[in-house]
């Protein structure tokens, strides 16, 4: 039970990542790989902070706004200086592996000790239940994990209804058709470079945001930590949709958040059934290729029959 | 209230696809006019549609739209004046968006873009008006997405869309060629009831002789990127589509062209 409880817990903070793919491979139709970078500034910024003593809530929100000023930096590269995007994302990730090892001083920073929106949940949780331990559907269950895993969930639901709320303003409205037919949107006046920079650094901004999240609850942050994430990220958005089955926007949002969750969850009983770890990358990539290839074909095949009948 | 003065555009210039698309143009048109563009293929007429609207940068000569020198500024900047719709249905709006979406988005052409609501329920109680008057059976489906529509409907949007903020420039890019004929006469229709109706200032290119004829208050004819022709007036109102043909016969004539091309001109032009 703490196991699936654990799963659930990082498959909601990974739920940010998944809404940031969202915006830009989804709304964007933009192959942002960035997040590799941005996720791991995120969590640097936020533990470098936490080591120096300023409070988790102050840490978190500046791994966020680290995570907008590099989504800021692959928009321009993309909008003003003409830069294919993969490139823009592939550039900018680089630089920041750097960059995150300047600001982290060293490879791994350990955060023990110390206090983290995850420890702070924990105690509030405590506090609250009276004790240490909670019976749930039969099982004992650690308060804490719990109280972390409410308190995750409370957040990702909040920032899940303002993302929502946010699409649907002149401007969240005037980005998502930016992606979908540029040529329109300039005849009606919107700037789409400053739209595609503006998504891209909100979709970074919410990923350094799972990052700096990801990192108080596991203890530690590591600069290797953003590898691979783009295809994780990817692969719950496709998990997401294929559960609520289209792709309009308060459903997608909700997909993208169950689909984060679903995937943590079949890693975790993966790994239980002795899937070996190294392996979990290229079969999350296979997952993926099988998706985005799976649909077309079997379209053609279906089509094939009619022809045939 | 637009000037274009000696404007010139060449695409790939120093390569083998070297296009001199506009070799000097020059047109001034008042307000209030509705003036026809038609030209043979590659005349530069569409060139000279996007010119206008920012598109591209001209390599030479200016554009003056209500007083103010516009030639370097970019196409969504120039948004705030004018109006467009193109010749392909699917270019003009966005399919993944609801009909309601798209026209909110129309109804903040050329302004900022807040975080104020996007739908909020005065809009959408003009939008019901709106679509309704189009007689396409569409009020009542504002939440579908547009993807789902037909070209002639989008295209009907479309229009909707480019005049809801009365534009000081209505450009309409050979709007009703890619769609079926009952479709195009629906559209036409209904650009010229809004045309009228708004008093709009509209540049129509078109390949159709009996539009050209039919429609607007002034023509121009175009060839090799230039205008050759200037219809306005009396003149105008006494031109039929054979009056056309004849003047495409002259430039044939001119050109030197064989027989065979005279019967494609006739084919696609008539």
């Amino acid at each position: 039970m703490s196991l699936l409880i654990g799963a659930m817990t990082i498959g909601f903070i990974l739920s940010l990542l998944a809404l940031g793919v969202y915006l830009s491979f989804r709304i964007f139709a933009f192959p942002d790989i960035t997040a590799e970078g941005s996720i791991t500034l995120g969590a640097a910024v936020t533990a470098t902070l936490l080591v120096k003593g300023y409070g988790p809530l102050a840490a978190t929100a500046a791994g966020f706004v680290a995570g907008l000023a590099a989504g800021t930096v692959t928009g321009l590269l993309y909008t003003r200086f003409h830069i294919n995007g993969l490139l823009a994302g592939i550039l900018v990730m680089t630089a920041l592996y750097s960059i995150n090892l300047h600001i982290m001083g060293k490879s791994n920073l350990p955060l023990v000790n110390l206090p983290t929106v995850a420890s702070e949940a924990e105690r509030a949780g405590v506090r609250l239940l009276g004790r240490d331990a909670v019976e749930l559907l039969g099982w004992q269950v650690s308060a804490r994990d719990l109280s972390v895993l409410a308190a995750v969930a409370a957040a990702i639901a909040v920032l899940g209804v303002l993302l929502y709320v946010f699409l649907g303003t002149n401007l969240g409205t005037a980005m998502r058709a930016t992606g979908d037919n540029v040529q329109m949107i300039r005849a009606l006046g919107v700037n789409d470079g400053a739209m595609i920079t503006l998504g891209l650094a909100l979709s970074n901004g919410l990923i350094a945001l799972s990052g700096g999240v990801l990192a108080q609850y596991q203890g530690f942050t590591d600069v290797q930590m953003g590898i691979g994430m783009v295809v994780w990220g990817l692969a719950s958005v496709i998990i997401g949709e294929a559960l609520v089955g289209t792709r309009q926007l308060g459903y997608a949002i909700t997909g993208a958040i169950l689909g984060s969750l679903l995937f943590r969850l079949l890693v975790a009983v993966a790994l239980r059934w002795g899937l070996n770890p190294n392996d979990l990358k290229l079969i999350t990539a296979g997952f993926v290729f099988l998706a985005l290839v799976l649909p077309g074909m079997l379209a053609r095949l279906a089509a094939r029959r009619v022809r045939h009948a | 209230m637009l000037e274009v003065r000696s404007i010139s555009k060449t695409f790939n210039p120093g390569t083998p696809n070297e296009v001199r698309s506009l070799q000097g143009v020059d047109l001034e048109i008042e307000d209030g006019s509705f003036v026809m563009v038609i030209g043979t293929n590659g005349s530069g007429k569409s060139t000279l549609l996007n010119a206008v609207a920012g598109t591209f940068l001209v390599d030479s000569g200016t554009i003056r739209l209500e007083n103010r020198d516009v030639t370097r500024w970019p196409e969504h900047r120039r948004a705030q004046f004018m109006g467009r719709v193109f010749q392909n249905p699917f270019s003009g709006t966005s399919p993944a968006l609801s009909i309601a979406e798209n026209l909110a988005l129309a109804a903040r052409r050329g302004r900022r873009r807040g975080l104020g609501w996007a739908l909020p329920g005065r809009l959408r109680a003009g939008m019901r008006d709106a679509v309704r008057r189009l007689n396409m059976g569409l009020e009542d489906r504002l939440d579908n997405a547009i993807g789902s529509l037909s070209g002639g409907q989008r295209q009907a949007l479309t229009l909707l869309m480019a005049t809801w903020l009365k534009p000081r420039l209505l450009l309409l890019d050979e709007h009703t060629a890619a769609l079926d004929p009952k479709s195009a006469d629906q559209v036409i229709q209904l650009s010229e009831e809004i045309i009228a109706r708004d008093r709009l200032t509209a540049l129509m290119v078109t390949h159709s002789m009996h539009q050209a004829a039919g429609l607007g208050d002034r023509l121009i004819m175009m060839h090799r990127g230039r205008v050759i022709h200037d219809f306005r007036g009396p003149e105008k109102r006494r031109l039929r589509a054979g009056d056309l043909l004849a003047r495409f016969e002259e430039v044939r004539r001119a050109e030197q062209l064989d027989e065979a091309a005279a019967a494609m001109l006739e084919r696609v032009y008539v």
